[in-house]
């Protein structure tokens, strides 16, 4: 055969050593926890010694589980204040941009980058520690200007308790997003703004018609990022709340962790929760999917 | 027309500067808190004026160090592995022609694709079933896994736009597949395994729960979760509590500043994990 001569048994074999840790890591790690989580949210499971196939049962019990249904709302909640805090990043950034000196415009990138040194789990706790009933800033700060009627338990009070984890960001950059959207603003052709300048285009009016259509790819890249993370996404609450007070700040993927590890071992249940995020999931990067090639 | 522009360009200074202000503020209060004491702390909220109690250093060190050991031997190890794995694979589905070539590459490719979530729990059970719970590895050999797919991606992308009369070259003066990838692919991939190495150290360094579910010993414990813990560990010293916080966020502080440009493209180059 003309293939085998032109590539002999010895070269296929060195590239299939080649690829196969990578693959052979894939297929074990990746792949089968996948399948494995598919086939047991047909089971009630707990993951040593009771293993039994109930067909749909998990997913009727799913869609008739009041707590879930809170985690749905709540999690909507987070997706739509998700959306819209996407957007002091962006205006951040143009009024970032338009800083004429370059040097000061290097200097305050920097300091936007400045909280990624942190740990994540650094920023969350001091956050934590802020909403801290006793001694932290926000009753401190109540206190010190003589609101202390106002003094609140923030994340120990089930109405305030989702909003502060909202809040939690202030003033909302999100530093990756913000390197993506300066790095789509620097790789436009400068006479565009040189353009916008002629045309004598106010701030406002420049906006709309010159940097945010733009920003337009940028835009749809962190789209996605915020619509999947809000949808699996549940550390901070796991975090901050734990879901609670009462199941004020639960989300669906925290349910699933709790159903798995809070106590009750319920794996077969929380996989079921876990394809049911899968599935809107897998949805929304299928649309991303489309949407990103429609016009690049 | 030029006292216009000043006031247009003060504009932008302060607002921006402001929004540095508020983003930087809760590491500020970090830093001032981390040497106050107890009394301090309550009555004197916002204020700096000392003595400062650096000792909250020694008795956070005690306790963070051992965390930022482990933290190191799993986001690091995690990057040896995941890019040597990444980088032999992407650079055989580069430059090599083998039977089933595409097919295994889709089966890569499509991963990148499907969601995550619904591998937490089985991955769990799967860490159990093969002893790995509680070691490093079971932080090690996950990340480095969950990094194939993008990064196998990216690196024969690379492999496949450079020229290849490079590799033939090497061929024919008898090297190896091995010497090749070794002394021709390697150093021209040098700042791709470079990015992809911080982005999953960065990933393993900043990933909470995870190795909350399979880490259970507390000498075990990675930063993120020892730090979690570590307010059982001062109860009420929120100095310390403080001082650990600060300890923490040395070593990418450290990351940030030796390798500034590497550092915010890796972090460009993928998501942060928690």
């Amino acid at each position: 055969m003309n293939v085998s001569r032109k590539w002999p048994m010895k070269a296929w074999m060195t590239a299939y050593l080649f690829v196969l840790p990578s693959i052979a890591m894939t297929l074990l790690f990746e792949y089968f926890p996948m399948f494995d989580g598919i086939y047991h949210s047909f089971y009630r499971w707990d993951g040593a010694n009771l293993e039994s196939f109930i067909g749909f049962d998990n997913f009727v019990r799913i869609f008739q589980d009041p707590t879930f249904y809170v985690s749905l709302q709540n999690m909507l909640f987070f997706l739509v204040f998700g959306l819209i805090l996407m957007f002091p990043t962006i205006v951040a950034c143009i009024v970032l941009f338009r800083i004429k000196s370059s040097r000061l415009q290097y200097m305050y990138r920097v300091l936007f980058c400045v909280p990624m040194i942190v740990p994540g789990i650094v920023s969350l706790l001091i956050w934590k520690f802020m909403y801290n009933p006793q001694i932290g800033f926000f009753n401190q700060l109540l206190t010190f200007i003589g609101l202390d009627d106002y003094a609140q338990l923030w994340l120990g009070d089930p109405v305030l308790a989702k909003w502060c984890i909202l809040l939690m960001g202030f003033p909302f950059i999100q530093t990756i997003a913000a390197l993506i959207y300066l790095g789509g603003l620097q790789s436009v052709d400068s006479h565009i703004w040189d353009a916008a300048d002629i045309d004598g285009a106010g701030p406002i009016k420049r906006m709309i018609h010159v940097e945010l259509p733009l920003m337009k790819g940028q835009f749809k890249l962190n789209l996605i990022g915020v619509l999947a993370g809000t949808v699996t996404g549940y550390g901070t609450q796991l975090v901050l709340t734990n879901g609670g007070p009462g199941f004020s700040t639960l989300v669906p993927g925290l349910y699933m962790y709790q159903r798995a590890f809070g106590g009750k071992t319920e794996f077969g249940y929380a996989s079921a929760v876990g394809l049911v995020l899968f599935v809107i999931s897998l949805l929304i990067s299928i649309i991303a999917f489309k949407y990103i090639r429609s016009d690049d | 027309m030029g006292k216009k522009w000043s006031v247009n360009e003060t504009f932008k200074h302060s607002f921006i500067i402001l929004v540095c202000i508020a983003m930087l503020y809760p590491l500020l209060l970090m830093v001032q808190m981390s040497v106050k004491d107890k009394k301090q702390i309550v009555f004197h909220f916002f204020s700096f004026n000392g003595p400062y109690h650096f000792v909250n250093y020694g008795k956070a060190w005690e306790k963070v160090a051992p965390m930022i050991w482990n933290s190191f031997v799993m986001s690091t190890g995690s990057a040896l592995v995941g890019v040597l794995f990444a980088a032999l694979a992407g650079y055989a589905f580069g430059k090599m022609k083998f039977p089933g070539r595409q097919i295994l590459f889709w089966v890569l490719f499509a991963k990148m694709l499907l969601p995550g979530v619904m591998n937490f729990i089985p991955s769990f059970i799967l860490a159990l079933k093969l002893g790995l719970l509680d070691t490093y590895w079971v932080i090690i050999l996950f990340a480095a896994a969950a990094a194939q797919p993008f990064w196998v991606f990216v690196i024969r992308t690379f492999v496949e736009q450079q020229p290849k009369e490079l590799f033939e070259s090497a061929t024919i003066d008898g090297a190896t597949e091995l010497q090749t990838f070794w002394h021709v692919a390697a150093p021209l991939l040098k700042p791709m395994f470079t990015l992809m190495g911080i982005n999953l150290f960065l990933g393993v360094w900043n990933d909470y729960i995870w190795p909350l579910v399979t880490i259970q010993s507390a000498e075990m414990r990675p930063l993120t979760i020892g730090l979690a813990f570590l307010t059982n560990g001062f109860p009420g010293d929120y100095g310390a509590l403080m001082a650990g916080y600060v300890i923490a966020s040395i070593p990418l502080l450290l990351l940030f500043v030796f390798g500034m440009r590497q550092f915010v493209a890796g972090l460009t180059g993928g998501a942060i994990k928690l």
